[in-house]
């Protein structure tokens, strides 16, 4: 009963990313697609835990579910998004774009598929105890250089939306995780005057 | 307990989900959702190195460092597009980037 249920669950959750993922790609609206982008997060989380790393399955719900997508939804908030056809799908070059597809998709799955299990983990246990400990022992330093470009990252973002003119002074970032938001507000504000 | 979901099925789905992705980029023209796609892309690459870290046995449980690291790009990334697509929209009224190539030679 219980070896039915991971194969099971693999399908379900590869449906719906790959389903999800080409939403994105063909919606139309462009919020359709950043929901169906943060669909696709999700279901990617499930199928990190069903790989038994919850740890990054948590982290994955918490930066790309939480923090990417609400910054992607505010990007389309804060632009105009023109309803534009995608006028390169299913044309007449449909024949010919899927013999290309086929020919480079084939030898990715031989190869996909030709990797076998070699470990032996256990399964159960989690992940976040050898995570902490290779993060902090042997990879403290990038951790660091890690920290320092998100800070940079923060600034740069902040700078790149800074209004030079009146008004636009001391704020200060007040976000981390949407380090454009705060400045970005008067920017549409302004160009609906 | 057995693992019955093999290695290859994982590796093949983030092979799917890649070529989505880069289709997405390829085709679509809007800065944001170019964006997005990038983000499918990253994905990935997460589940890959996931995949190999708990399956393959040959890095113990390093590949999922890197998740972390790819999580922390990811953020960078997407925080300084939207500032750049920000400012670009602030120049000039589109996001579309067919439309942008002044410094196209």
């Amino acid at each position: 009963m219980l070896d039915v249920i991971e194969p099971i669950l693999f399908g379900v959750l590869a449906l719906a990313i790959v389903g999800a993922a080409a939403g994105v790609v063909l919606a139309d609206r462009v919020t359709t697609s950043a929901l169906l982008m943060a669909f696709t997060f999700l279901n990617m989380a499930g199928m990190f835990v069903l790989l038994g790393a919850e740890t990054i399955a948590a982290f994955q719900v918490l930066i790309y579910v939480g923090a990417i997508t609400v910054l992607i939804l505010y990007g389309v908030m804060f632009t105009p998004q023109a309803p534009r056809a995608y006028g390169l799908f299913f044309q007449k070059q449909t024949p010919a774009g899927a013999l290309i597809a086929a020919l480079a998709g084939l030898p990715v799955m031989v190869i996909a598929f030709a990797f076998r299990d070699t470990a032996n983990i256990p399964p159960r246990g989690g992940d976040l105890v050898p995570l902490a400990s290779s993060i902090f022992t042997d990879f403290a330093f990038p951790f660091e250089v890690a920290s320092v470009l998100l800070l940079a990252a923060m600034v740069g973002a902040i700078v790149l939306v800074k209004r030079e003119e009146r008004g636009s002074g001391s704020a200060g970032p007040n976000d981390t995780t949407s380090p454009e938001h705060s400045r970005a507000k008067p920017v549409i504000g302004r160009a609906r005057e | 307990m057995t693992t019955l979901v093999p290695l290859g099925a994982f590796i093949a789905l983030s092979a799917a989900l890649f070529f989505i992705g880069m289709a997405g980029v390829l085709v679509r023209r809007n800065a944001v959702v170019i964006l997005m796609c990038v983000e499918l892309m990253l994905n990935a690459a997460n589940l890959a190195l996931v995949a190999f870290s708990r399956r393959l046995g040959l890095i113990d449980e390093r590949g999922s460092v890197f998740v972390v690291f790819v999580f922390v790009i990811a953020a960078a990334e997407v925080a300084v597009g939207l500032a750049i697509v920000l400012a670009l929209y602030r120049n000039r009224p589109t996001v579309d980037v067919d439309e942008v190539r002044e410094m196209k030679g």
